[in-house]
């Protein structure tokens, strides 16, 4: 396997990553700690494929499993934003939700709690071999990947912008920063929380689409398998930020990758599965220790410090 | 009415609206599935009671759900908003199994509380991850519980199909552990774990511990306002250690008695989210120990009724993971209005 078709192959698996990690990300900034990017991202790819299966219509099927998405999103914030809940309890409320939600109708409307496959399912757009050929090297990573790694691609960039160089991207931020603070300044920080976690349900809706749609055509129950975690986990590892979120993105996606590959070469795969999660830890761990050396009082002789 | 029935009452308010909006909605759900609606709730709930052989293994659902509830209680005592019973349960579980499986030899004398001991020692040691970064370094312990949690199951499953994989049997099982160290039934019920009596009395010392001794009152005073526990003298930082140490320990309990009672062997998916399920019994239960036994046998009816459910009516058994879903997420909201404008 030379090296372009290997980059290929962990763009295209990194993408669910890169859209979960953007999504935990937007909430992040927000001051939420965003759990439930893997049941919306379940909840899409559900979508994807059932709409798909029944409409036969690809872009109908990517856009039902964005807006189911955002639906799960806004439920999460109005339930924590309007009826207080607890974000976190709400957020694995949500994932139970679409975990057992997906499989109940799995069960009731398919008759097969093994997954849904459909005979024929419509391709989503992908970019025609050969059309970036006067694109050297990066031209052939990109021949053949999915519209939705597009996006996904443009959307390190548009975060980045919208958070950085517009006012409500400011506002959102100064909401996450100091609550207190934002509301004095005049600025409505449920709203602001409550589209973070609109733009979040977005992203979380690409990442599903792009897990169902772009080669696997089918829905299995649990299909997600911790990748909203993962990108939960690059998100921290980046500081939420994010340049720093997308390359952690990619790193925890090549340790996917190559978690797969190294089975043969008698490394279990799951300690390279692990990576990702240590590293989050690790580099949380690290980052607060150094903000409590910079702001640990000066040591007076003879007087000990806690 | 007394204040302190009123009291009582205003308590259990909310996590019974948040009980009873849910199985409304369920029911709902499935009367639009099925004619005989009644006969699926009936099931649901009280076909755990139609024989001995049910009720045993409804006994069996409730023990860990009992003991993980008990532990996130300590640990949200103290403040530790703790998510990983999870990866505790199963770090128990492994570890009991491993030393079952390994000194088989041993007699049962010392390998059964050997085995108990290493399944304790091993969730403790997963609590204490989190709470001495908590403490010492502010890390979030919602991070890091979560990215455990993750961790563990992964090492678990590392262990069940590299190394002590029952190669005989089909999926990720381990071998068995030593037959004299299984627990024997519960007296009256075969089929029961004497674990839950275990679990039992644990909920009672719970309670004794947390509401009637300095250390409790301590680790509560931690968990209420820090900076004025550490303020008033209370050595704040290690009652919250202690905290996870405990909650870590009856979660790796809960794995150790389920593999030594129940399963006798490492299964790689045993758990049906006991971790996220014994944190929802305790939050249910305000946080009280009496009341996540309460809860914990109320989640366990529904968990093992679900399975009667499906056979006697067309109604999928994952209604209760649907169900579940709904109630965790509904059941820390409040009906006051907290507003958008706020």
């Amino acid at each position: 396997m030379d090296i372009q078709s290997l980059l290929a192959s962990v763009l295209e698996q990194s993408t669910p990553i890169l859209l979960a990690a953007l999504a935990a990300m937007i909430t992040l900034r927000a001051n939420i700690l965003n759990v439930a990017v893997e049941g919306m991202m379940l909840v899409a790819a559900f979508t994807a494929i059932a709409v798909g299966n029944a409409t036969g219509s690809a872009s109908l099927a990517f856009l039902a499993a964005v807006a189911a998405a955002i639906l799960m999103s806004q439920l999460l914030a109005l339930l924590t934003l309007r009826f207080s809940a607890d974000f976190i309890v709400a957020g694995l409320g949500i994932n139970l939700l679409a975990a057992g939600g997906t499989l109940f109708a799995l069960e009731r409307f398919y008759n097969s709690p093994g997954g849904l496959r459909p005979p024929s399912f419509p391709d989503v757009w992908h970019i025609p071999d050969g059309s970036l050929s006067f694109v050297p090297f990066l031209g052939r990573i990109l021949e053949g990947q999915s519209f939705i790694v597009i996006l996904a691609l443009l959307a390190v960039p548009a975060t980045a912008v919208f958070l950085y160089q517009t006012p409500t991207g400011a506002n959102l931020r100064a909401a996450g920063e100091d609550e207190h603070a934002a509301r004095s300044a005049g600025i409505r920080v449920g709203l602001m929380k409550a589209l973070a976690v609109g733009i979040s349900g977005l992203l979380s809706g690409l990442a599903g689409a792009q897990l169902a749609m772009d080669k696997l055509h089918f829905f299995l129950p649990d299909m997600t398998s911790g990748r909203g975690f993962i990108g939960l986990a690059a998100t921290l590892f980046g500081g939420g930020l994010p340049w720093m979120t997308a390359a952690a993105s990619f790193l925890f996606g090549f340790f996917g990758a190559l978690g797969d590959r190294l089975q043969a070469f008698a490394i279990p795969s799951q300690f390279v599965l692990m990576l990702p999660y240590i590293a989050a830890i690790l580099g949380l761990t690290f980052a607060r220790w150094r903000a409590h050396r910079r702001n640990r009082p000066a040591r007076l002789p003879g007087h000990q410090t806690t | 009415m007394n204040e302190a029935a009123r009291s009582f009452l205003r308590a259990i308010g909310a996590p019974l609206g948040a009980i009873a909006l849910t199985m409304a909605l369920g029911f709902l759900l499935v009367a639009s599935i099925t004619d005989e609606p009644v006969q699926a709730y009936r099931d649901l709930l009280f076909a755990n009671f139609d024989s001995l052989g049910n009720f045993a293994l409804f006994l069996n659902r409730a023990t860990p759900l009992t003991l993980i509830a008990l532990g996130v209680i300590f640990s949200f005592r103290a403040g530790v908003f703790n998510v990983g019973g999870e990866g505790q349960l199963y770090a128990g579980a492994i570890a009991a199994t491993v030393v079952g499986v390994f000194f088989a030899d041993l007699p049962a004398v010392i390998l059964l509380p050997l085995a108990v001991a290493a399944g304790i020692a091993a969730g403790a040691f997963l609590g204490w991850i989190p709470g001495v970064l908590k403490v010492r370094l502010a890390v979030d312990e919602v991070v890091t519980t979560l990215m455990l949690n993750t961790i563990v199951l992964l090492f678990t499953s590392y262990l069940v199909n590299q190394v002590i994989r029952d190669t005989s049997a089909y999926g990720a099982v381990s071998r068995m552990v030593a037959k004299s160290i299984w627990l024997p039934p519960m007296p009256g019920v075969p089929g029961a774990t004497s674990g839950f009596l275990v679990a039992v009395v644990l909920a009672l010392v719970t309670w004794v511990v947390l509401f009637r001794t300095e250390w409790g009152a301590q680790l509560r005073a931690a968990g209420i306002n820090l900076r004025f526990a550490n303020a008033v003298g209370v050595p704040a930082n290690r009652r919250i250690i202690s905290a996870m140490l405990v909650a870590g320990g009856l979660a790796g309990l809960a794995g150790a008695l389920y593999v030594l009672g129940i399963g006798h062997r490492f299964e790689q998916n045993f758990s049906p989210a006991y971790g996220l399920v014994g944190l929802t019994c305790a939050l249910l239960a305000r946080i009280h120990p009496i009341g996540a036994l309460a809860t914990a046998l109320f989640y366990a009816m529904m968990l093992n009724g679900a399975a009667y459910m499906q056979i006697s009516t067309d109604v999928p058994r994952s209604l209760v993971n649907l169900l579940t879903g709904l109630l965790v997420l509904l059941m820390t909201a409040r009906l006051r209005k907290s507003g958008l404008r706020g």
